[in-house]
């Protein structure tokens, strides 16, 4: 590969300043003529038989357009995964935040009001919250069609667990709990609906799935999927949960009643309650180990909650059981998975995707053997480390593998063999690594590449379509720098529109750490194309073989001649009059060497390329208190390459602050099948007084597959944050950490266990 | 009932008649247009709505219109001369700025430190940001970016011309 001129760089995102002078406009800040705004009816129950609702009063309130129930809606079931969805909740609500009724007026105060006006007659129902309860005989059935609640089952099986267990010399043996957590984006969901006069819907929103989105809702919604087109302007994060949610089909049978566009944004309240938070899970792990520190055999079972209906919880628990299986180089795994209907809000996505959890469980059985083995946990990481074209147990091929350079250069960073070796009362030091995938073939069945347009017009003006989401980690200014290097223009003629399904490629959207690999490529092949009709062009006007153009620096020219070039704006130009006003426009697309696991065994190729790292943390921990602090973090990642490094290290930092929240502060309290603390005063995230400084290390072995040879990054900077700060924390006080968080209580208890420290 | 109200927004004063109950919030995105406040929680707890009372950082969310009779408001669209100030500029250049719907209060928070302590030290910056909630960058780089607005950090012109000094 030549040199880079953009890509590689560190570039503030490209539309930093248009945020930071708050000209932004969010999908919070949208506004149409005669727009109504919208707010929802929750069930105020964990499981209640609507009997009646009577919403006479709040239709004849002064300035209420409409009220609807489900009794307005087509009455379709549906779901991305299992078609247990309806808009509203119909015979009865399935958990405390079940969308009851809904209301657009003229006003959110007066939708407000409205809201208080609704009669509706519950009888409650008995309900259960916890999976393992509701996998029990006799169990609260949420849906009355599912025996045992059961959503759904994983199995996977590879090698001979039963003889690997014989043949080891040390097993561990044990249950974690990972508890429920809420992604707490800065702008909560929202939509703006609005429904034209031939039925035709247009969702303002901000998702991570603009396009698949709209096949699930068409289905809802009785309509046809190019009936709805969704735009995704700029949003205020999203972490795994702008995906599919049911605010967004309310908005949209409120516009169908009021025949008027609706907004229609939850309230911090209702985001908490009925947002999708993270998937708590049961883990039962069997880990066996040679004397020597390799890994033998591992045998777990998962058992996760999926809430009231299914988003991805099943998809989600599927990953937890075997996405770390090729981290290491395991010989012999088995897993089972259950995805359990409560009575709770539905989970989904939130960064890591089942991996995070299982991450943590892992890594902290390996610390254990570890310990029992007197060996350094970096070193058991190295020895059973998965390295550069190996196949893993499960059919993986892994490219490029950056794993030991990550441990190896993570310990160095933070001192590691000093510190694990001088030993402070109350002080430790803990590592944890994780891999992950960028892009997950079995997740949309039909494929899983990615697509671009890149659209060149009269002035030379650049604008790159593609069909993933900017939530905020700066994919757009990724994507500029992916386009602007190929171009061999300068970056800031690179203009990246908003997501359009009316135009954009039909992307699978950003989840699976799978934006810039494979919107990248997409954009890439594009850029690549468009490239070529102007090499043409310029071909022409300088008299060469196009075989012969570069560009750079918006300059093409004849190989060996840059002195006598073309600015990239003239060759537009003459591209466009030569084609009598019809802008050049490049579009391409990626498809990824991956293999469809097989149904039965599972054995594939589920991502081109997978990221690795290791992270260490410090921390303190107060006697007194119980309190943990953390006081170092060092990530070293594994990125293939990054495109822009601050921005990655943006993701770093981003994804170690969010770990630490989960391990320390954060959990969704139920009490009566009711979250108690659905608001920032009462569920903690972390603030500026939380967060150490986190030394970011990237890790470039150049992935063949990836754009420029990068891969993902935004899951993994999470995945082993966890552990690494439990680890630490039993480097500290010999207290292994089995559930999150980590509250000062359950430390205080275990240091009164172990004889006042 | 209407409250009769004066106030100064980015130095234009406006005579407004609102609701009693109505917040300041409400009134500077809906009444005069100026988004770049935003709600995060509406009860004070994650900072995205901080605006600039008499140079004070206030939870706009919080704070009745009325209350804000006869005050100085200042929104983050009113914090820019003709260039943009040297916060906005520093949390662009340091990567401070993700999804970036913290970031206006986060910037409000920060001017109002610089404005009353110009050499904050570090312990003092997240003192001064701690009640404004970022749940994409992890703070280090909003941190940095105010140290390179304080005269013994500065190095605010590599800043502005788009360096990094990662």
């Amino acid at each position: 590969m030549s040199e880079l001129d953009i890509v590689g760089k560190s570039y503030p995102q490209i539309d930093g300043m248009q945020k930071a002078m708050g000209k932004t406009k969010f999908v919070t800040d949208l506004v149409l003529p005669g727009m109504l705004y919208g707010r929802t009816l929750r069930s105020p129950y964990p499981h209640a038989k609507i009997k009646n609702i009577d919403a006479s009063r709040a239709k004849a309130l002064a300035g209420v357009k409409a009220v609807v129930t489900y009794a307005d809606t087509p009455g379709i079931k549906f779901g991305p995964r299992s078609e247990d969805w309806t808009i509203f909740a119909g015979e009865k609500a399935r958990f405390h935040g079940d969308e009851v009724a809904a209301v657009a007026a003229i006003d959110e105060d007066t939708a407000e009001e409205a809201l208080e006006l609704i009669e509706v007659e519950y009888e409650e129902l008995p309900f259960v919250t916890d999976p393992l309860e509701a996998m029990q005989p006799g169990a609260p059935l949420v849906h009355d069609d599912k025996p045992g609640n059961i959503a759904a089952e994983f199995k996977i099986e590879a090698g001979d667990v039963d003889l690997a267990f014989k043949d080891s010399h040390i097993i561990y043996e044990d249950r974690y709990y990972l508890n429920q957590v809420y992604q707490a984006y800065m702008e909560p969901m929202g939509t703006l609906a609005e429904i034209d006069k031939s039925g035709r819907l247009t969702l303002w929103t901000g998702t991570q799935v603009p396009n698949m989105m709209r096949m699930t809702y068409a289905k809802a919604l009785g309509l046809s999927p190019d009936n709805i087109r969704v735009i995704v302007p700029d949003y205020g994060g999203g972490f795994g949960g702008k995906m599919e949610n049911n605010i967004h089909l309310v908005a949209s049978i409120l516009a169908q009643k009021a025949q008027a566009p609706v907004k229609l944004v939850n309230t911090r309240y209702d985001d908490f309650i009925a947002g999708n938070p993270r998937v708590p899970m049961y883990i039962d792990i069997k880990l066996g180990a040679t004397k020597e520190g390799l890994l033998t055999g591992k045998d777990v079972q998962v058992v996760g909650a999926a809430g009231a209906r299914l988003v991805y919880a099943m998809v989600i628990v599927a990953t937890a059981c075997y996405r770390v299986d090729s981290l290491y180089r395991f010989q012999h795994v088995r897993s089972k998975g259950y995805t359990v209907y409560t009575n709770t809000v539905p989970t989904a996505c939130f960064r890591g995707f089942g991996n995070s959890q299982m991450t943590f469980v892992l890594e902290s059985a390996l610390d254990m053997i570890a310990d029992q083995l007197n060996l350094d946990p970096a070193e058991l990481r190295i020895k059973n480390g998965i390295g550069p074209n190996e196949t893993s147990i499960h059919g993986w091929k892994i490219n490029s593998s950056g794993l030991k350079d990550c441990v190896t250069q993570a310990t160095e960073k933070a001192d590691w063999q000093e510190k694990r070796q001088k030993k402070e009362p109350l002080k430790g030091i803990g590592l944890s690594c994780c891999n992950h995938v960028s892009g997950n073939r079995p997740f949309a069945r039909e494929f899983d590449g990615g697509a671009g347009i890149v659209r060149i017009g009269r002035d030379g003006r650049v604008t790159v379509y593609h069909g993933e989401s900017d939530m905020g980690q700066g994919q757009k200014t990724t994507f500029a720098q992916i386009a602007a290097e190929r171009l061999g223009v300068p970056l800031e003629m690179i203009h990246v529109a908003d997501v359009d399904t009316d135009i954009s490629p039909f992307g699978l959207g950003s989840f699976a750490s799978r934006g810039t690999l494979m919107g990248g490529n997409g954009v890439l092949a594009a850029a690549k194309d468009a490239f070529s009709q102007l090499a043409e062009v310029a071909a022409e006007m300088l008299e060469a073989n196009p075989a012969d153009i570069e560009c750079r620096k918006g300059k093409f020219y004849a190989q060996g001649t840059p002195e006598k070039y073309l600015p990239f704006n003239e060759v537009a130009a003459q591209a466009t009059f030569s084609r009598h006003g019809a802008p050049v426009v490049g579009t391409g697309f990626y498809e990824p060497p991956t293999v469809l696991p097989d149904p039965e065994t599972k054995y594939g190729n589920i991502s081109p390329a997978y990221p690795f790292a290791c992270q260490i943390a410090e921390v303190e921990v107060d006697a007194d208190t119980g309190q943990v602090t953390v006081t170092n973090f060092v990530g070293a990642h594994d990125v293939g390459r990054a495109i822009n490094p601050m921005a990655t290290e943006g993701q770093i930092r981003g994804g170690v602050t969010q770990g630490l929240g989960w391990t320390l502060m954060e959990n969704m309290a139920y009490e009566n099948g009711k979250i108690i603390n659905a608001d920032f005063v009462d569920y903690i995230v972390p603030s500026a007084l939380d967060v150490p400084d986190i030394k970011p290390i990237l890790v470039e072995p150049i992935e063949p597959n990836g754009p420029y040879g990068a891969k993902g990054i935004g899951e993994p900077a999470l995945n082993p944050t966890m552990s690494a700060i439990t680890n630490a924390i039993y480097d500290a006080t010999g207290i292994r950490i089995k559930e999150l968080p980590v509250s000062p209580e359950k430390i205080l208890a275990e240091l009164k266990k172990k004889g006042g420290m | 009932m209407r409250v009769p109200i004066n106030i100064t927004v980015n130095g234009e004063e406006y005579h407004l008649e609102v609701k009693p109950n109505r917040v300041l919030l409400d009134v500077l995105r809906e009444d005069l247009g100026l988004t770049g406040t935003k709600k995060g929680c509406g009860l004070g707890k994650c900072g995205a709505c901080t605006i600039l009372m008499d140079g004070r950082p206030v939870h706009s969310c919080l704070l009745l219109a009325a209350q804000a009779d006869r005050r100085q408001i200042t929104t983050i669209e009113g914090i820019a001369a003709e260039e943009p100030h040297p916060l906005q500029a520093a949390f662009v250049a340091k990567g401070a700025v993700q999804c970036g719907f913290c970031t206006p209060g986060m910037i409000n928070a920060a001017k109002a430190l610089l404005d009353a302590n110009p050499n904050p030290d570090e312990a003092e910056i997240k003192l001064a940001i701690a009640g404004n909630l970022c749940r994409c960058t992890g703070y280090n780089q909003i941190v940095s970016a105010i140290q390179s607005c304080t005269p013994s950090k500065s190095d605010l012109q590599a800043a502005e011309r788009g360096e990094s000094n990662e």
